[in-house]
């Protein structure tokens, strides 16, 4: 069988052109998606069953018990971390909220280890964004800032910009520019008509250099900043001011370096300033599929995007104090329920000590490193594989993914929304 | 040096079955310039010892043309996180890119993600 125009859920580019091909229950080939969608869907190295973690190995328990167990070491913590959410659906996060706020609990989603800067730079000067579909129809400059969608977004290009024909881009490849800002070479800097080489740590300076620039400044910009050439800036500038429509994307190479959310805001402003000259719009680089879609939620549920603390019995939000690094590196919570999403392998080794020392209960599909440091882990279905739910886009378009087969496995709502009922024991509290 | 850590097609196809071997030899490579390799005095597939306060991982070498000098790259995961610092600066993100590190050759053996892990106080499944 071959089921047609379905969702990728691996990155938050969310394809839904894939037809994926299923033979008794499992997934033996897929069409259109890129290398990192098509091993998604192809993995098979999912637990079986519910684990607990014994004194010398591992056993398998009734999913009951796993629930039961889980509920009482919610219930237990002075202060619990819900941390994860990125890599299921809108209603499983949508529980994990109410859940958080049962228990007084943190909850964070790895938001705070990717775009959380972004975030924090929109709160301060806004978002001048817009959908991946006028980028792909109107856009003829298009900026990556610090990413290498190549790796990362790999269809990114062939959808929407480099190699996407749009309604008033009739031969993209021709007549889209683009301009890659990196400090190393990548698979998209060599795509790139303007490849701004800069120096580790220099985005800032760079970036102020072309505001400069637009806003008519450039006498007090020096020969070269942070190894980019005065020449190169004013191209860059110039070939900015001069588009129809420019789209500027920009990735982990701004929110992950010094400066965090300066460099953000500083990129926020450039668009602003050329969009005194043309229009630009500007476009953070998601990477889960549904890693916006937890902002979303939890912002029309708290009115914060991630890093929410309900320990006051109300949600409060602080980045830096409520972000789950900072708790975990400063040995803050004594209990940690993780959802889709694997702390163990991408947090630093000083806040991933912490989980060691704590109950850990874990829902995922697959065992990972965080299953090392789990006390029990509940297998699920794959959200957009074998469960339905709600993803939003990189864009903030939200989509609807549909399970192409079923495996078996309970979804992460459902198991929240029993653990839910076991501590307010069915009733609402 | 200067570590940066990022995404890389090898790292994001083995991204859902982190036990793999494929993952653990992805996320434990270091790229350098030809010419810190030659300053190290060390060649393509020897292995480095990167060192962040009392922190160190042991990483295969890969030669880079695409790495400016004085800089390396390791794909994400558990063997750069290892040496990685916790601090947000107030902001909830680590320093994930551009971290002061000491690089020097070794010969150690490339520790497993498992192995790390135990090492953190974990157990491996």
């Amino acid at each position: 069988m071959i089921v047609r125009d379905v969702i990728c859920p691996f990155c938050a580019c969310l394809c839904d052109d894939l037809d994926v091909h299923v033979e008794d229950g499992r997934v033996t080939g897929v069409d259109n998606a890129c290398d990192l969608g098509s091993h998604k869907f192809m993995t098979d190295h999912r637990m079986k069953g519910p684990v607990r973690r014994t004194a010398s190995g591992w056993e398998e328990i009734p999913l009951e018990e796993a629930i039961r167990e889980t509920a009482e070491l919610l219930e237990a913590a002075e202060r619990p971390l819900l941390y994860g959410w990125s890599g299921t659906c809108g209603e499983a996060q949508s529980a994990g909220v109410h859940l958080a706020e049962l228990v007084g609990g943190v909850i964070d989603a790895t938001t705070s280890v990717c775009h959380g800067p972004s975030i924090l730079a929109i709160q301060e000067v806004g978002h001048p964004g817009c959908t991946l579909g006028q980028v792909k129809n109107r856009a003829d400059v298009v900026v990556y800032w610090g990413c290498n969608p190549q790796h990362a977004h790999p269809r990114h290009l062939s959808r929407y910009t480099t190699y996407a024909d749009g309604f008033f881009v009739r031969n993209a490849f021709k007549e889209r520019k683009v301009i890659v800002a990196d400090i190393r070479g990548t698979d998209s800097t060599n795509l790139a008509d303007e490849f701004i080489r800069l120096q580790p740590g220099g985005d800032y300076a760079v970036l102020g250099a072309l505001r400069a620039i637009v806003r008519g400044k450039g006498d007090v910009v020096p020969p070269e900043v942070a190894g980019v050439s005065r020449e190169q800036l004013y191209r860059i500038a110039d070939l900015c001011k001069t588009a129809k429509y420019g789209a500027f994307f920009f990735g982990m190479g701004l929110t992950q370096t010094a400066g965090k959310y300066k460099n953000i805001r500083n990129a926020i402003e450039l668009v602003d300033e050329l969009s005194r000259h043309t229009k630009w719009t500007l476009t953070p680089m998601r990477g889960h599929f549904n890693v916006y879609g937890f902002n979303e939620v939890c912002t029309w549920m708290t009115g914060y995007p991630y890093a929410v603390d309900f320990a006051r019995g109300m949600a409060f939000y602080n980045p830096g104090e409520t972000t789950a690094v900072d708790i975990l590196a400063r040995k803050e919570c004594d209990m940690c329920l993780v959802v889709a999403s694997d702390p163990a392998a991408h947090f630093p080794a000083e806040a991933v000590e912490h989980l060691a020392s704590i109950p850990v209960v874990q829902l995922d599909p697959f065992p990972n490193l965080t299953t090392a440091f789990a006390r029990i882990q509940i297998p699920v279905a794959v959200s957009g594989i074998d469960a339905d739910g709600t993803a939003y886009r990189m864009d903030g378009v939200p989509l609807r993914l549909h399970r192409v087969l079923d495996r078996g496995y309970p979804d992460d709502a459902g198991i929240l929304l029993e653990i839910t009922r076991r501590i307010t024991g069915g009733g609402s509290r | 040096m200067i570590l940066n850590t990022g995404r890389t097609i090898p790292q994001g196809n083995s991204v859902e079955y982190k036990p793999s071997p494929e993952y653990g030899a992805e996320t434990s490579r270091a790229f350098l310039a030809p010419l810190d390799l030659m300053d190290l005095g060390i060649e393509d597939g020897d292995r480095i010892r990167i060192s962040c306060g009392d922190r160190s991982v042991v990483l295969t070498v890969s030669a880079g043309d695409h790495v400016p000098p004085g800089t390396l790259f390791v794909p994400y995961g558990a063997h750069a996180n290892h040496v990685v610092p916790a601090a947000t600066h107030g902001t909830g993100m680590p320093d994930f890119k551009g971290i002061s590190v000491d690089v020097e050759p070794a010969t150690d053996p490339v520790r497993s993600v498992w192995d790390l892990m135990e090492d953190l106080g974990g157990r491996r499944y």
